[in-house]
């Protein structure tokens, strides 16, 4: 026989009543018409109401009753007013003693007549508007008094005290205001098992309870003659974390699948480059200061090799501004010194993914063609809010006869209305590698105009060096900033926040 | 972005009329500069780095001039009535080695007028951002700005001995001899490389061997300070190569033209010989505008009134024939090399609105690449193993390499701080500093993520090979061997690899309790039990399992069949 009552840990947390809870319980839910009130609950069950309020409230905590509140006033005489019962009022004493003297009696027998000032203060003033006294001193009774038998006040009193409701309210308020007479103001409770209460099984003792469903419960058949504890499905449970996209991976995913569905093929590069596709290639001079130390990442202990001989050859006529090998015109005067392979051979962490355009172009895909590559990118930079060591770009080229610049902004215009981006401004800009060159810039809530999409048309000495014969509209899409846009974010490092409690979407 | 502080009377002082700050913020919003802030007497500007010219007051006035209107087209160079007959600078041929290029040219106040305190504040400010820029920080080229009235042409570049020169520094009162100005000035300590070879320095004389200067160093105050009141000028400047010399003074051009004043050349001699007259520095520069080459860039068919009107907006001069222009720029524009760079200004010359642009149909079929997509799909399974997916730089600070022995990433060699210190060839390096960011959230943490790691490869052009990686780091008091490779077991069952785990020893794992997995051969991940010290060391209390999967090696090998 399985220990069908140990309650095998389920994680769960069990219903668990005390004795006079579950006497309680059963006494409601056996009552004949539920809600009852308290003092009627205790008379069926036989507990003490005290012991039965405790347990009530106890089984209201546990979501096993509800009770019904109705709010009820009661009047009641004080002592004083019990007293004014039996002896009189004031007033009433003092008409007597009056009667007595014959109608007329002196400030000072009034004492005597066992008034005290301030008794006898309320019943002049009492007997003067109800017309029963003259006014000044001796006090005298009026000729032309009222007949009644009682005076109003004494009717009112006697009500109260015979618990009628039908009473003139005015009436009871001076009494009230006389101490005479206290309202009690009080709920009257009645109770009744609530939905779960009437549901929950009760075993007859604890013994009787089977605890988890465990497979030797199953197994027995014990679970057909035993209820199971119940448990409270309120109770906290085991915080459980689970995963979810990156919002930043996501939103790149995202930004990819636009590009394919304008009809864009993706391309990768290396991250390590050379200098050649990272920089010459681009037609970036070699001394360009953004190729010191100061901006790009240099690495130790690598070494680079240059790609095939006829391209580093076409590559280093621009640089030197000679004819293309077999051309007898240069495409421009180039930068005006010699072309230095040493330089060109060293490698570097990619700065632009301009370098995967060259690497694209120089496989000489067939017109109209069109690429992206959304790939990381590492500058010597100040980190700030809106810049990054490391950074993602978004590289695309677009190549095909006549390709202007009015189609690079048309593109810009897309993307910006594909991502929700309503605001799109375009500034001249400068890149050794595109002319003309522009930049478009999108509203940021807190950062204001930020540039995100450099762009231009591919210099000459670029495409027709690698033998591309076509305009070619090249971008180099700031996409993390183009999604500090696009997901509210305000601050670049947010990005890469590796904090796993916001992975996680539970706060930091 | 080059920056600068301009004085904003200099510039508005070469319109006909004043221009308001929003009037200024506009005509700026479609140029190359930028006013990034200003106050009554200042501008703050920045500029792309091919205008620099825009950022002295009188480049920054001409280009307000063409934009309001106020004038047009090419600024044409005065140049002087008079050219003194010995005008010339000789470049010994001793400076061929280290710095063998010089141009010179004669600046003339116009008629009843001197240097300024103003323009002389102007010219040594845009002096010193030339430096700066073009001049590779004096490295490629230098220039220099003399008293011509109190000097004697002809004039004399050479390199002579140091222990025979002494002058009087700019910047000081008493001769000093050259070897204690190398040894203890400031701007000798920072540029004197560029400026010496061995026991001898660069030095530009007079006929009457007054020294102007220590060529890229400084002045001499005696032969070198100009001053107010100066009426004539030598500007001059050396460097490596002809082009960037011409270019440097070219450049400086720009502040004396820009207020009237003429310009005479100075021959270039060497060996007694002319080898140039030195009109090359100030003389425009003609470059072929093709109106079909403009119309293919712009997308839009300027008339020819439209294209003339625009390239004297942009202070060009303009010369039409049969299929253009001539177009002449001034020498403060070297950033033109082509006629693709004078479409650019006319095309640009005035706002370009987005609504302008044009829509292509897409010809081409768009498409992710495939093993993209299998990374993306790797990265879909990990969330469903329920880990919390971060993305990480490529970039390690130097303690996470140091805290695991045997660790061997590419360092960069100018790491802008130690927090950016290595390339990580592993996700373990990037996922042990989370967990260490991580310590005050409690246990049980589990983080996964695709992402790349270059590896050193000498075969490859590059030396390095990118790769991505799957990576798995599971933290938990239950954490093991077991977990890890369960988990390399369900990534790689999901692509239909069975692969074989062999004992190995890994970096930042626990002898015995680490393994590598190969397919057909090749070895795909590696996992195991971080190693106590690792943990110990970043603060970690419960165990760590780790896995990694190389997914660019286990790409070719899907849907082999030989991979049982």
């Amino acid at each position: 026989m399985p220990d069908a009552s140990d309650g095998a840990s389920d994680g769960a947390a069990p219903v668990a009543l005390s004795g006079p809870e579950r006497s309680v319980l059963v006494a409601l839910r056996d009552a004949p018409q539920p809600p009852v009130e308290e003092e009627e609950l205790a008379r069926q069950s036989g507990i003490a109401i005290d012991q039965l309020r405790g347990s009530l409230q106890r089984l209201r905590a546990k979501h096993l009753v509800v009770v019904e509140e109705e709010p009820e006033s009661l009047r009641r005489l004080t002592p004083r007013g019990q007293d004014a019962l039996a002896h009189g009022l004031p007033e009433r004493r003092f008409l007597a003693a009056l009667e007595r003297h014959g109608g007329t009696l002196a400030p000072d027998a009034a004492a005597a007549e066992g008034l005290n000032d301030e008794e006898r203060s309320a019943a002049v003033g009492i007997l003067r508007r109800r017309g029963y006294l003259e006014d000044g001193v001796p006090f005298r009774l009026r000729e032309s008094r009222p007949s009644e038998a009682l005076l109003p006040d004494e009717v009112v009193l006697k009500q109260v005290a015979n618990g009628e409701e039908e009473v003139d309210e005015a009436i009871v308020a001076a009494l009230e205001r006389r101490g005479l007479v206290r309202t009690e103001r009080r709920s009257i409770k009645r109770w009744a098992p609530s939905e779960e209460g009437r549901r929950l099984p009760l075993a007859a003792s604890e013994a009787d309870w089977l605890g988890a469903l465990t497979p030797a419960i199953l197994g027995s058949g014990v679970w057909k003659d035993r209820p199971f504890r119940p448990y409270d499905v309120r109770a906290p449970v085991p915080f459980l974390t689970g995963a979810r996209p990156n919002a930043y991976v996501a939103w790149l995913e995202q930004f990819e699948e636009i590009l394919v569905g304008l009809g864009f093929e993706e391309a990768e590069g290396p991250l390590l480059e050379t200098e050649f596709w990272n920089d010459d290639v681009l037609f970036m001079p070699q001394d360009h200061p953004a190729r010191s130390i100061h901006d790009a990442l240099s690495l130790e202990g690598i070494e680079g090799h240059l790609p095939a001989e006829d391209l580093v050859a076409r590559v280093a006529a621009v640089h030197e501004g000679r004819p293309l090998p077999g051309e007898d015109t240069p495409i421009g005067p180039g930068w005006g010194g010699p072309y230095d392979l040493k330089v060109a051979a060293r490698p570097v962490l990619r700065s632009q993914t301009t370098a995967v355009s060259a690497r694209f172009l120089a496989r000489r895909p067939k017109p109209p063609f069109r690429m992206f590559s959304l790939d990381r990118n590492f500058r010597r930079e100040e980190v700030d809010a809106s810049h990054g060591v490391e950074f993602t770009q978004c590289e695309g080229v677009l190549g095909e006869e006549g390709t202007t610049l009015r189609h690079l902004v048309g593109m810009f215009r897309s993307l910006t209305e594909a991502i929700g981006v309503r605001e799109l401004k375009i500034r001249p800009s400068y890149f050794p590698f595109t002319e003309p060159s522009i930049e478009g810039y999108v509203r940021h809530p807190r950062l204001g105009w930020i540039e995100v999409f450099p762009g231009g048309i591919f210099r000459p000495e670029l495409t027709r060096a690698l033998n591309v014969e076509v305009p070619v509209a090249a971008w180099g899409i700031g996409i993390g900033r183009l999604a500090l846009v696009a997901l509210g974010r305000n601050d670049f490092r947010e990005l890469f926040d590796d904090d796993l409690a916001r992975l996680e979407g539970r706060g930091a | 972005m080059p920056k600068s502080v301009l004085r904003r009377e200099r510039v508005l002082s070469l319109l006909p009329e004043p221009l308001s700050d929003r009037a200024l913020e506009e005509l700026l919003s479609i140029s190359k500069a930028d006013l990034e802030s200003h106050d009554p007497e200042t501008l703050t500007i920045s500029v792309t780095p091919d205008r620099l010219d825009l950022l002295s007051e009188g480049g920054l006035g001409l280009y307000l001039q063409g934009a309001t209107g106020a004038a047009k087209g090419l600024v044409r160079e005065r140049v002087a009535d008079e050219v003194p007959a010995a005008l010339s600078v000789e470049a010994d041929g001793s400076v061929r080695p280290i710095r063998p290029s010089i141009a010179a040219v004669l600046v003339t106040a116009p008629d009843g007028s001197v240097l300024d305190a103003g323009l002389l504040e102007e010219a040594v400010r845009f002096q010193e951002l030339l430096h700066a820029t073009v001049g590779r920080g004096r490295r490629a080229a230098s220039l220099g700005i003399y008293p011509y009235d109190r000097l004697v042409p002809p004039f004399r570049y050479a390199l002579e001995p140091v222990a025979n020169v002494r002058f009087v520094p700019l910047d000081g009162s008493e001769e000093v001899g050259a070897p204690q100005f190398f040894r203890e000035h400031p701007l000798a300590q920072r540029y004197g490389a560029f400026g010496r070879v061995g026991d001898a320095c660069l030095t530009l004389r007079d006929a009457q061997g007054t020294i102007l200067s220590l060529p890229p160093l400084l002045n001499s105050r005696t032969g070198g300070e100009a001053r107010v009141g100066d009426r004539r000028l030598l500007l001059e400047s050396t460097g490596v190569r002809d082009r960037t010399v011409r270019e440097m003074l070219g450049s400086l051009l720009v502040v004396f033209l820009s207020r009237g004043w003429h310009v005479a050349p100075v021959a270039r001699t060497s060996d007694g010989t002319v080898v140039a007259d030195g009109r090359d520095v100030f003389l425009p520069r003609r470059l072929d505008l093709l109106s079909e080459a403009l119309r293919s860039l712009a997308g839009t068919s300027y008339t020819a009134a439209e294209v003339e009107r625009r390239l004297a907006r942009c202070r060009f001069g303009a010369h039409p024939h049969p299929g253009g222009w001539t177009v002449e720029a001034s020498p403060w524009r070297p950033d033109l090399l082509t006629g693709v760079d004078v479409a650019e200004d006319v095309i640009l010359a005035e706002a370009v609105d987005p609504r302008d642009g044009i829509v292509p149909p897409s010809r081409t079929r768009g498409r992710r690449r495939p093993e993209a997509r299998f990374r993306q799909q790797v990265a879909t399974e990990l969330l469903g193993l329920g880990l919390a997916a971060p993305y990480t730089s490529l970039l390690v600070p130097s303690d996470a390499v140091a805290r695991i022995r045997g660790a061997s990433p590419i360092r960069i060699a100018n790491p802008p701080s130690s927090e950016f210190a290595y390339v990580r060839d592993r996700l373990l390096l990037s996922h042990l500093e989370l967990l260490a960011h991580n310590t005050r959230h409690g246990y049980p943490q589990a983080v996964g993520e695709v992402g790349p790691v270059v590896a050193r490869a000498p075969e490859h052009e590059t030396g390095g090979e990118t790769r991505y990686h799957a990576g798995v780091v599971i933290a938990r008091e239950t954490a093991g061997f077991a977990d890890a490779a369960s988990i390399v077991d369900y990534l790689l069952r999901s692509v239909d690899i069975v692969a074989v785990r062999e004992p190995a020893d890994l970096p930042g794992t626990i002898a015995g309790r680490a393994a590598r997995v190969r397919v057909a051969g090749e070895p795909v991940a590696e996992l195991g039990e971080v190693h106590p010290e690792v943990l110990t060391g970043i603060g970690v209390p419960v165990p760590v399992a780790w896995a990694e999967l190389d997914l660019s090696r286990l790409y070719p090998l899907l849907g082999r069949r030989d991979t049982d």
